[in-house]
């Protein structure tokens, strides 16, 4: 009996040992139609990885291009992506000239601290600028660029205008598009047309200078036939609505909250011109020069402050009440209007184009307005809102990490339903998002 | 003057966990041997769990104590990234004890004890894992004691009923989407101890010398977690949006009816087959109540939407001496877990199992039982409260032993 059992033990640690995994057979991958052996990518710093409102390396690490370049490389593209990466130790700088944004302690005007976006450092690393890294063994993959707006793409000396393509550019005279044209792309991403509201959008609807959508038809026409001239194939984007964005939703339009006293000496004041106010919450007031005779009303719902409005201002300098929010800080009915109907166009552009030219095409439109909704992903709640959303970075316009891991998989998405590939998603789980204090 | 309302809200549904931890069976070796099957016979102290009814047609005085441990692995490969993720499961090792009893011989009424742990199971997860902000680590323990009366009515018919005392434990922990200022994530760990009270009957009859049936059930039993704690490992400038403190949530474990056939061809060779039915549609919903509650710290309610199944047993035992008998048998069960609900925590399925058996007896008084359970599950979907969508495959294999001393 007892070589029946030892005999039993023998053969249970056999089995033991070899029944008790399962086996992992590794999914088949394809790169389907495209040939993704180098990979460009022309944007604006979505795509350039800028986010809390500065181009610095980590960033640039989670850039839109670098991540869709990385799972390309899974299926038989180059193992490097160049991109212009700034030094890691680095602060960063912005459009602005300011270093990145933290999350720290803030007091405000009141005495009251609160978790706020903070820069890091008192001014920008401005050596990031003066110093130009191309590299004519290793030409750039990631022309994202920080402010780089469609009709820029083609202007000759582009590099004196915005330094965050001087400090990358292969001559002082080049343009952006000959630059990318020169690294012989043979799969290309465009993801242009957001710089090119974001200044409308971010001056309060006060710095119009959003190319007409012919104009739009003309440049854009232009970068695609120029990519697609070497047998390149490759995929747009569409412009999301960039009005739902945090940096335009965070402020609430009726954050005015009153007690009995302030409202009564605001009626006071503004009950001849026909605004009355309520204890508890109310809409702040606002300049509007249509208004009245008095240039000023208040704010609709609907209508949106921006992230850049001065809270202590608010808060103590009866900014919003006796003094009105200037017009910088609001986007009002008009102005939403004729910022959707222009990126209604543009969207109407990219998306013929991409017919015509057989290109795939991402509905990044409809990404952002489930990110807005809300959606769960791998058992994380995602959404738009600004900080605790998940998703976007410090500046409320720009995606960290995870979001642009997130961003990324929906280029893929459109890749592989185009182009009948198989290239594997991010886990967008496993990469950063904001980091706490 | 101005209050401005800015808050940092974090996903409402970020604390929540299931618990069916497959029903555990391994209170018998010899049913374990024969597919889980033995409803319809007395086979030893065992068949307390098995059908209390059963043994008042036992004569003897024995003490029987058994273990099972149970090496199962998952692997999780997610249909997005094609990443496969793989649990790291310690040996769980459920067990049973039961003492026989009778004032004398031939008594009609027979005494017996049982301990065993019919519900239970440890599921800890690889670090860093595509699900780790739906679950890292689910320990799940249901102890049931049950004290049991029999009474032989006729030489035909059995009845037998124990009351069950059931104490429990659940660990849960997961990761919080939030990073501190190095790029930890944050950690939630759930700790909570449950008691509930429930019956076990169960008929027997001994139709003829070859036929007999047997009715079996055992209720359900509601686990009340009271002041389970919750500790949070977050940024320190979000710790009054997690506070430690208690919590309170109830689990059910669900009632077990079973009709089980026995047809012995000679008195060498048994047949059995058992019909079960498990009441899991009585886990709909797992419910999280949370003393102290912020924004970020809501009670949680998930939907578990179970379904009451059946699982039919079979198994045959040979003897080949007076010492030696061998068995073998397998059987199938749906799963109570429906499309849409698949979690990493309870990755379960419709599952095939066979099962091997052996005993011995060394002498008149002594003996030992051995047996071997294999079953390998594959599940893909896709969890409507998660997201996660991907295929989960499970191997499992549990040897098991009892040693048996009779009087």
């Amino acid at each position: 009996m007892k070589y029946v059992i030892n005999y039993y033990w023998g053969l249970l640690f056999i089995l033991l040992f070899c029944a008790c995994k399962p086996k992992f057979t590794k999914e088949e991958v394809s790169k389907g139609e495209i040939n993704p052996t180098r990979f460009v990518m022309i944007g604006g710093g979505h795509t350039a990885g800028y986010m809390d409102d500065a181009l610095y390396n980590e960033g640039q690490e989670n850039s839109l291009a670098n991540l869709i370049s990385k799972q390309l490389a899974l299926v038989g593209g180059e193992q490097t992506f160049n991109q212009a990466l700034v030094s890691p130790n680095s602060v960063g700088i912005g459009l602005s000239g300011s270093a990145r944004f933290i999350l720290g302690f803030k007091t405000d005007c009141k005495g009251v601290e609160a978790l706020s976006p903070l820069r890091i450092s008192s001014a920008g690393d401005a050596s990031i600028l003066s110093v130009n890294t191309y590299n004519s063994m290793q030409t750039f993959q990631n022309f994202g660029i920080p402010g780089l707006k469609l009709n820029n793409v083609s202007t000759p000396n582009y590099g004196s205008i915005n330094p965050f393509f001087g400090r990358m550019a292969s001559s002082t005279t080049t343009t952006v598009l000959s630059d990318a044209l020169a690294s012989e792309p043979t799969f290309f991403s465009v993801f242009l047309g957001i710089e090119d509201v974001l200044d409308f959008a971010k001056s309060g609807g006060t710095d119009d200078n959003m190319p007409t959508v012919s104009a739009f038809e003309n440049d854009y026409t232009e970068v695609v036939e120029s990519l697609l001239n070497n047998g390149a194939k490759g995929v747009l984007a569409k412009i999301p609505d960039i009005t739902k964005m945090p940096y335009f939703t965070t402020i609430p339009w009726n954050g005015l909250s009153l007690d009995e006293e302030n409202s009564i000496s605001l009626n006071n004041f503004y009950n001849q011109l026909g605004y009355s106010f309520q204890i508890g919450i109310n809409p702040f007031m606002i300049v509007d020069s249509s208004a009245n005779i008095f240039p000023v009303r208040q704010i609709l719902e609907n209508e949106l402050f921006l992230l850049s409005l001065p809270l202590d201002s608010v808060k103590c300098h009866k900014m919003g009440t006796l003094f009105p929010i200037r017009d910088e800080f609001v986007l009002d009915l008009n102005e939403l209007q004729t910022l959707r109907n222009r990126i209604a166009g543009y969207n109407g552009v990219i998306s013929s184009l991409a017919t015509q030219y057989g290109l795939a095409i991402v509905n990044s439109d409809s990404f952002f307005a489930n990110l807005n909704d809300g959606f769960i992903y791998n058992g994380v709640s995602m959404s738009a809102k600004f900080v605790s959303g998940g998703a976007y970075s410090l500046d409320g316009i720009h995606f960290n990490a995870k979001g642009n891991a997130l961003l990324a998989n929906e280029f893929l998405k459109s890749i592989n339903q185009k182009y009948n590939s198989r290239i594997p998603l991010l886990n967008a789980n496993s990469y950063d998002g904001i980091y706490f204090p | 003057m101005y209050r401005f309302l800015f808050t940092y809200l974090f996903c409402a549904s970020f604390l929540e966990f299931s618990a069916q931890g497959f029903q555990v069976n391994f209170q018998g070796q010899k049913q374990q041997g024969m597919g889980f099957a033995g409803t319809a016979i007395f086979q030893d102290a065992s068949s307390i769990f098995y059908n209390a009814g059963s043994i008042a047609f036992s004569n003897e005085n024995s003490v029987n104590v058994s273990v099972t441990p149970i090496f199962a692995n998952v692997l999780y490969v997610d249909s997005a990234t094609g990443g496969a993720y793989r649990t790291e499961n310690p040996v769980g090792t459920p067990f049973c004890a039961y003492g026989l009893f009778q004032h004398k011989k031939n008594a009609k009424f027979k005494f017996g004890f049982g301990i065993y742990t019919p519900f239970g199971s440890t599921v800890q997860w690889e670090d860093n894992w595509i699900g780790r902000f739906a679950i890292t680590r689910l320990k799940l323990q249901a102890i049931y004691i049950q004290p049991t009366i029999s009474y032989r009515l006729s030489k035909k018919i059995g009845i037998g009923g124990g009351f069950i005392y059931s104490k429990g434990s659940v660990n849960l922990q997961k990761d919080i989407p939030v990073q501190d200022s190095l790029g930890n994530y944050s950690h939630v760990e759930l700790n909570g101890k449950a008691a509930g009270f429930g019956f076990n009957l169960g008929v027997n009859f001994q139709i003829n010398d070859k036929i007999s049936l047997g009715l079996s059930y055992r209720s359900k039993i509601k686990m009340n977690v009271k002041q389970g704690e919750a500790d949070f490992s977050v940024p320190s400038s979000l710790a009054s949006n997690f506070p430690n403190g208690y919590f309170s949530g109830t689990l059910p474990l669900p009632d077990v009816a079973t009709i089980g056939f026995a047809y012995k061809t000679s008195p060498k060779c048994t047949f059995v087959l058992d019909i079960n039915h498990v009441g899991w549609k009585s886990y709909d919903t797992l419910a999280f109540d949370y003393e102290e509650n912020t924004t970020s710290l809501v009670d949680t309610k998930s939907p578990r939407n179970y379904k009451n199944i059946i699982a039919f047993r079979a198994g045959a035992e040979y003897k080949v001496s007076e010492v030696l008998s061998l068995r073998c048998g397998g059987g199938f069960g749906f799963t109570p877990v429906q499309d849409g609900y698949l979690t990493p925590e309870t990755p379960d399925a419709n599952r095939i199992y066979g099962t091997l058996g052996i005993s011995y007896r060394f002498t008149n008084r002594f003996s030992m039982d051995a047996s071997l359970y294999y079953t390998h599950l594959k599940r893909a979907g896709r969890n409507i409260e998660t997201n996660l969508n991907g295929t989960f495959t499970t191997k499992a294999l549990a040897p098991g032993f009892s040693i048996i001393y009779n009087w």
